[in-house]
């Protein structure tokens, strides 16, 4: 359950790469030493740790296009384990090292396996989830996936990361992951004589008592306009609370209720903070049919609030048809350079029209710029980008009544300029990708009553819900050319 | 100066953490904790890394560990409590210390004080208000950690303290019960596991743990294990392998249980990564009691299985596999299963989280497992293809998730419809299969690196499953070559992916007939040479030569395509391109050794020959002519093993891509290595005569005088021995007939030497022992005619006998020879003048006696003696004073 050694390394698309940071754990070395006996292999100093990285993850030498320790098809990376190759006897191997890699930033660790030989399953590690467990917290701590270049951020964030270390993981035993942001400074501590404080509660609120939830559910949609291709869309939605309320172990319970006739929440996940989970909750399961026994709620979830915000709960929500309907059809004129467009979106009757935004956008690959664009629309308004290789629709806070809108015209591709390039979509394979917010809404109708909100402490704090539905990868693939899809349904 | 020191300091400790192996070259450990140490005086942190982290570096052995130790708790025991990081910080690098350099013993002062002074602070509740209870922000919580990893490391070091850690534990407001509970588990569960290997012990041992309250254990009983002979590091109870050891208690622990609640109770208080490894310890410990049901962990499983955190979803996952169906009914392993294949798709995990499920799906623990129990992949009996189906790759997923997806939904389909020809039965196949063409597409259409790699390990992924669907092998095959057309730079990818499903789990044969389609592909390009750009050509003499590796592909197309490029007469430039000729003569290596060669040998003799003349590069060539020698001047054996010895053979140089441009001069010195004879420094095998009339087996010793010389014998020719070692030990060696014919009738050495090629298929020049030839070997019959009878053979004896010992002399002669050389010796005998005697004395003590008969017209010579060594110089004598040799050809 310990971690041999840790490693914080950057690059830029596989150039300029250093370890930032690292840090080894000289007595879990010693139990890993000992437990593994002969077929003990050392961790080598950092340099050697990195190229041996670079090379299992595919970006050493980046500019050779094949490299054979690096692009053997028999690496199969399906785990998030490598094996790093010390040398080349069958022995110096380091295993299992897990890497996370985000951007610039790759975290890696090599957790202490508590076993001899033959190696056990990675699975049978607990120390590999912890691992897993750790590098993720310290990846969302050095700025998570907004981390961009080095400068802004990450060099402050490198610079605790001692400090940092010293308490969640002083001996390679990690106890805690550290908290994205700095502590609290509402938070004392608990005085003598109060009941258990938990640890990951670093102390008691003071100040005017509130309770903040918000509701994010999110819809992932391709469809493709083809009646031999099935189209696809989930939603799944998260609960984020963000509590300041009196009390060394308050006690908080948010219940999400939904509407009658809707179906249930399934996959539900929660925050270790709640206390207790009925199993009529949990019972719900996206990947099965369903058993039938229809339980829609109320979802309570009773917890304990930590300082800072957290993600009380999430869920999956499978809903009959998606929000906003589209067909689109690019054809290939007589000349080559010439397409035809026609788009169709179709808001349902069922979604509310009010919109934070709404704007679609269509990219065109592997083509050169834009020449003329003689394109209408019904409703809203299309903008050009600088390169010319991608037309957004801004279809602002509404729909019109109709709840329909359509764009229709001729594009010409002639200008000097080459666009950007995707394997993926050559020809008349393209798309179109809506981007859009609707603010109190949620395709599931699963909502947080402000009322539902209870509150177990001495004052009556100020209670805030809010829900709100946005788009994430909503793709309308055009039905005219061929689809990245695999045609038909999967049935084994 | 302090800022410049202090600033240098940082610099220096940051050089010594990057490469402690470069730092440590300019410098000695020894000189650098001097250093480090006196800087601690001054309550720097960073000063403390290098010793955290590198602790063996610095101490090399027990005896300085020791003394860095006492020199850094008398830091400590100066440092203020205000200075709480810094102490922290200390007492961490003083466990690391202790623990690396091997120095926890009750021996050891520093380790005794140490840990006395770990459990004074654990015991400290001493309330500082600036103290922020978080993770580890007091000496408290940084004293409990240093102790959990103290017993970690030496087991049982803290098992006296059982009693005083639960008393801790549970006062009424710890405000470090995290540190404290994660060390009370710890210590309990390797204290129960050191018990539950002792023979013999039950409830009391159990009893005598939990209760265990020594006030200072290294003094009070200083001969316990843990602290004489250093307990390792104990493995874990959950192997994969089946349960550990486990304690009989019968079912009183009354004491256990009631520890073992109050943890559970708790466990909601820690922070998720203690609360798993609490967990884990406690499973450990359940498991090895039998006394205690592990129904105990029931009231928390609700909890854990609706977690959003991977570690502690994960820890259930073990416990499930501890504990089987005494904790999880079949229909709480249903809905376990259900969970976890939700999680391995779930929109909110990360993807390492995906990957790290899917892995557990494919290794779940099933309480009745009929799959692989040595750790294989297996699926879940109850994983039907229904609940797979959300698991099926799509052309979005990153590549990790991608390849672990498409294994799970192949294992899937074939678990549903066996290993049989896939046919129609099922969709699951065909979307694989499609999903493997969309990877294709966009490989096809200039796919970044990762596409490219991703798609050939998709593909050897789906042989591996799906190579004996003969409708798909041969399509993928088709669809390779395709895209090998199209892309030819993609030829090493295309080769990999041969080579590995060649030596791997796919259908034999599937990689020869994708090799054999290359071919194809490859040679057609020689209908338009001049259309064919310079680096496809490369990649094409690139793949042939990796087609001529295989002995079941005929190479006559080859051949034929070598020989349109050698002769190509455009572009011009291309005949003085190294590389290109280089790479041509790879292809030609290759063939060489091809085994069939035999009908290749003109057109291939063509190519060298045309390239040896033609070629713009010497070096080219060059080594065309070699390799033309090479054909033409050895035999077909020596060839094969020559070149198959010569490095870019079959698997040697086939990975190597820093080959590629000094092939050539590592080729060089391979095939000269290969041709040149080399010295056997000892005899590998020595010759046994033989003897055929069965008188004598061994070769006996020469004698002491001889010399062995070359002119003993007339020289022999070479013996050729055709496999000298056949199969089987038990194989008569061969025999070899040697015809000597001697110069001189002389016993004599034979020098022998062997030129042979070893199994390496190099040759070796060895010595081998002298053959002696015995004077007794050398008698043969009188060479007669074989008509010849009894009575000539006795006629010819007696003719012998007279011309052998006559001396054709006459009377007058004699008498000169006698007066000459025998006047002193001559004895007198007045009465007898049919002879002389002549005795001769020849100090010390040998006489030689001579009787001396004149016959008619010749004079016989006896000789008497007592030394018969004398003979050979009488008979020199004899030979110098008469002229017989001369006459008659012979001697005595």
């Amino acid at each position: 359950m310990s971690i041999r050694a840790l490693w914080i390394i950057t690059h830029e698309k596989g150039e300029h790469v250093s370890v930032r940071f690292s840090r080894r754990f000289p007595t879990v070395e010693y139990r890993a030493k000992s437990l593994a006996g002969s077929s003990y292999q050392a961790v080598p100093e950092d340099s050697a740790v990195l190229q041996l990285l670079l090379t299992e993850l595919g970006l050493a030498d980046p500019g050779k296009p094949y490299v054979a320790q690096r692009d053997d098809c028999l690496n199969q990376q399906r785990t998030p384990a490598l094996e790093l190759h010390v040398d080349s006897s069958a022995k110096g191997i380091l295993w299992p090292v897990l890497v996370i890699s985000r951007g610039p930033l790759i975290l890696a660790c090599l957790p202490l396996v508590e076993a001899g030989e033959p190696r056990p399953p990675l699975s049978s590690l607990l120390s590999v989830s912890q691992g897993l467990t750790l590098l993720e917290g310290l990846q969302s701590f050095l700025g998570g996936s907004e981390i961009k270049t080095d400068g802004d951020g990450l060099a402050p964030r490198l610079a605790l990361m001692p400090s940092v270390l010293q308490q969640v993981c002083p001996l390679g035993t990690p106890l805690d992951v550290p908290q994205a942001r700095a502590p609290s400074t509402a938070g004392v501590p608990a005085a003598a004589g109060s009941p258990r404080q938990p640890a990951w509660r670093t102390g008691q609120h003071r100040g005017r008592p509130a309770v903040n939830v918000a509701l994010t559910e999110t819809v992932r949609c391709m469809q493709y306009g083809d009646p031999s291709k099935q189209d696809l869309w989930d939603v799944y939605g998260t609960v984020t609370c963000k509590c300041d309320v009196e009390g060394v172990l308050p006690n908080v319970t948010v219940t999400l209720t939904l509407p009658p006739n809707g179906s249930p929440l399934q996959d539900i996940l929660a925050h270790p903070c709640v206390t207790s989970l009925d199993s009529s909750i949990l019972n719900a399961s996206s990947v099965d049919d369903g058993d039938g026994s229809a339980f829609s709620g109320p979802y309570k979830f009773p917890f304990c609030p930590p300082l800072e915000p957290f993600k009380l709960c999430s869920y999956t929500s499978q809903v009959p048809v998606p929000p906003i309907l589209g067909s689109y059809q690019l054809k290939q004129q007589q000349e080559v350079n010439h397409l035809r467009v026609s788009v169709n979106l179709k808001l349902h009757e069922s979604v509310k029209n009010t919109f934070e935004y709404c704007e679609a956008r269509l990219p065109f690959f592997n083509r050169v710029q834009m020449s003329i664009v003689d394109v209408k629309v019904s409703s809203g308004h299309l903008d050009v980008n600088k390169e010319k290789n991608l037309l957004v629709w801004v279809l602002g806070q509404k729909f019109p009544k109709s709840r329909e809108v359509t764009m229709e015209g001729g594009i010409r591709f002639s200008g000097q300029l080459p666009g950007p390039v995707d394997p993926l979509c050559t020809d008349l394979t393209a798309y179109i990708k809506l981007y859009f917010k609707v603010p109190d809404l949620t395709l599931s109708g699963c909502s947080v009553d402000q009322h539902s909100v209870q509150v177990y402490s001495c004052a009556k704090p100020k209670i805030v819900t809010c829900r709100e539905l946005q788009s994430k990868e909503y793709f309308i693939w055009n039905s005219t050319g061929p689809a990245p899809v695999s045609s038909g349904y999967y049935t084994a | 100066v302090f800022l410049t020191m202090a600033v240098s300091w940082v610099e220096r400790v940051a050089s010594f953490l990057r490469s402690p192996s470069r730092f440590l070259a300019s410098t000695t450990a020894e000189v650098f904790l001097v250093e480090l140490l006196r800087e601690q005086r001054d309550e720097r942190l960073t000063m403390l890394s290098p010793l955290c982290e590198h602790p063996t570096l610095l101490c090399p052995s027990a005896c300085t560990g020791e003394e860095t130790c006492l020199e850094l708790m008398s830091v400590f025991s100066h440092c203020p409590p205000k200075y709480t990081e810094f102490r922290c910080q200390l007492l961490l690098t003083l466990t690391t210390v202790l623990v690396s350099t091997g120095c926890v013993s009750a021996h050891s002062h520093a380790s005794r004080d140490f840990l006395e002074l770990l459990l004074k602070l654990a015991q400290d509740t001493y309330y500082d208000p600036a103290d922020v209870p978080s993770a580890l922000r007091s000496t408290r919580a940084a004293a409990c950690e240093c102790l959990r990893e103290l017993e970690a490391c030496c087991p049982s070091l803290l098992s006296q303290h059982l009693e005083l850690l639960n008393g801790l534990r549970q006062q009424e407001n710890p405000r470090h019960h995290q540190a404290l509970s994660g060390l009370y588990a710890v210590v309990l569960r390797n204290g129960v596991h050191l018990l539950a290997r002792q023979a013999g012990a039950g409830p009391e041992g159990l009893k005598a743990l939990l209760g265990g309250n020594a006030a200072v254990a290294w003094e009070a009983e200083p001969d316990s294990p843990a602290l004489t002979d250093r307990a390792a590091p104990l493995p874990s109870v959950l192997g994969p392998s089946g349960l550990g050891p486990t304690l009989q208690t019968g079912p009183d622990c009354k004491e256990l249980r009631s520890v073992l609640s109050s943890l559970l109770e708790e466990s909601y208080l820690l922070t998720p990564l203690s609360q798993a490894a609490l967990l884990h310890a406690l499973t450990e410990v359940v498991a090895m009691v039998s006394g205690v049901s592990p129904a105990i962990f029931k009231a928390q499983l609700l909890r854990l299985l609706g977690t959003s955190k991977v570690c502690l979803f994960h820890c259930t996952l073990l416990m499930k596999a501890a504990f089987t169906d005494s904790l999880f009914s079949a229909e709480d392993e249903a809905f376990l299963l259900k969970r976890l294949v939700a999680l391995c798709q779930h929109p909110q995990m990360s993807t390492a989280a995906q990957l790290f499920y899917t892995d557990c799906l494919v290794h779940f623990p099933e309480n009745r497992p009929i799959g692989a129990a040595d750790g294989g992949e297996a699926l879940p009996v109850l994983l039907t293809p229904r609940l797979a189906a959300s698991l099926v790759p799509t052309v979005f997923d990153e590549p990790a998730t991608m390849l672990a997806r498409l294994n799970v939904s192949a294992l899937v389909h074939l678990e549903e419809h066996g290993a049989r020809e896939g046919g129609a039965a099922g969709g699951g196949l065909a979307y694989l299969w499609e999903h493997l063409l969309l990877r294709l597409h966009v490989v096809e259409h200039g796919g970044d690196r990762a596409a490219v790699v991703t798609f050939f390990r998709a593909s050897f992924l789906f042989l591996c499953h799906f190579g004996h669907v003969e409708r798909h092998a041969a399509d993928l095959r088709r669809r390779l070559c395709a895209l090998y057309l199209r892309h030819c730079r993609l030829a090493p990818h295309v080769l990999n992916l041969a080579d590995r499903a060649q030596d791997g789990p796919v259908r034999p044969g599937w990689a020869v007939a994708l090799l054999r389609s290359l071919q194809g592909v490859a040679v057609s390009a020689g209908g338009d040479l001049a259309a064919v750009s310079q680096k496809d050509l490369h990649w094409h003499l690139r793949v042939l030569a990796r087609v001529a590796e295989e002995g079941q592909i005929g190479q006559g197309s080859t051949v034929d395509f070598l020989f349109a490029v050698a002769t190509a007469a455009s572009p011009p430039s291309r005949n003085e391109d190294w590389r290109l000729g280089s790479d041509l003569l790879a292809v030609c290596r290759h063939l060489l050794a091809h085994p069939g060669l035999d009908a290749l040998l003109c057109p291939l003799a063509d190519v060298l020959q045309h390239v040896a003349r033609h070629h713009g590069d010497t070096d080219v060539r060059d080594h065309a002519r070699l390799y033309y020698s090479l054909l033409t001047a050895l035999s077909r054996e020596k060839l094969a093993g020559v070149l198959a010895n010569g490095g870019g053979g079959a698997n040697g140089g086939r990975q190597d891509n820093k080959r590629v441009l000094s092939a050539m001069v590592v080729e060089s010195q391979d095939l000269t290595s290969a041709l040149t004879i080399h010295k056997a420094r000892t005899p590998v095998f020595h010759l046994v005569a033989k003897d055929r009339a069965g008188g004598w087996a061994e070769p006996t010793p020469a004698p002491e005088d001889d010399e062995p010389s070359a002119g003993r014998f007339a020289a022999l020719a070479d013996v050729c021995v055709p496999r000298l070692f056949r199969e089987g030990a038990s194989a008569a060696p061969p025999a070899v007939t040697l015809t000597l014919r001697p110069r001189a009738p002389y016993p004599g050495t034979l020098r022998c030497s062997a030129v042979f090629t070893a199994q390496d298929e190099l040759t070796w020049h060895a010595a081998l022992p002298d053959v002696h030839v015995a004077f007794r070997q050398l008698f043969k019959p009188l060479p007669v005619p074989a008509s010849w009878g009894p009575a000539l053979r006795l006629r010819a004896f007696e003719r012998l006998w007279d011309d052998l010992f006559c001396g054709r002399l006459g009377e007058a002669e004699l008498e000169a020879l006698l007066e000459e050389h025998f006047a002193p010796f001559r004895v007198a005998d007045p009465g007898d003048a049919t002879g002389h005697r002549v005795l001769l004395f020849i100090p010390p003590g040998s006489h030689v006696l001579l009787r001396i008969r004149p016959q008619e017209d010749a004079v016989q010579f006896h000789m008497a003696t007592d030394n018969w060594r004398l003979l050979p110089h009488v008979n020199d004598f004899l030979l110098s004073v008469t002229d017989w040799e001369a006459r008659n050809g012979v001697d005595s």
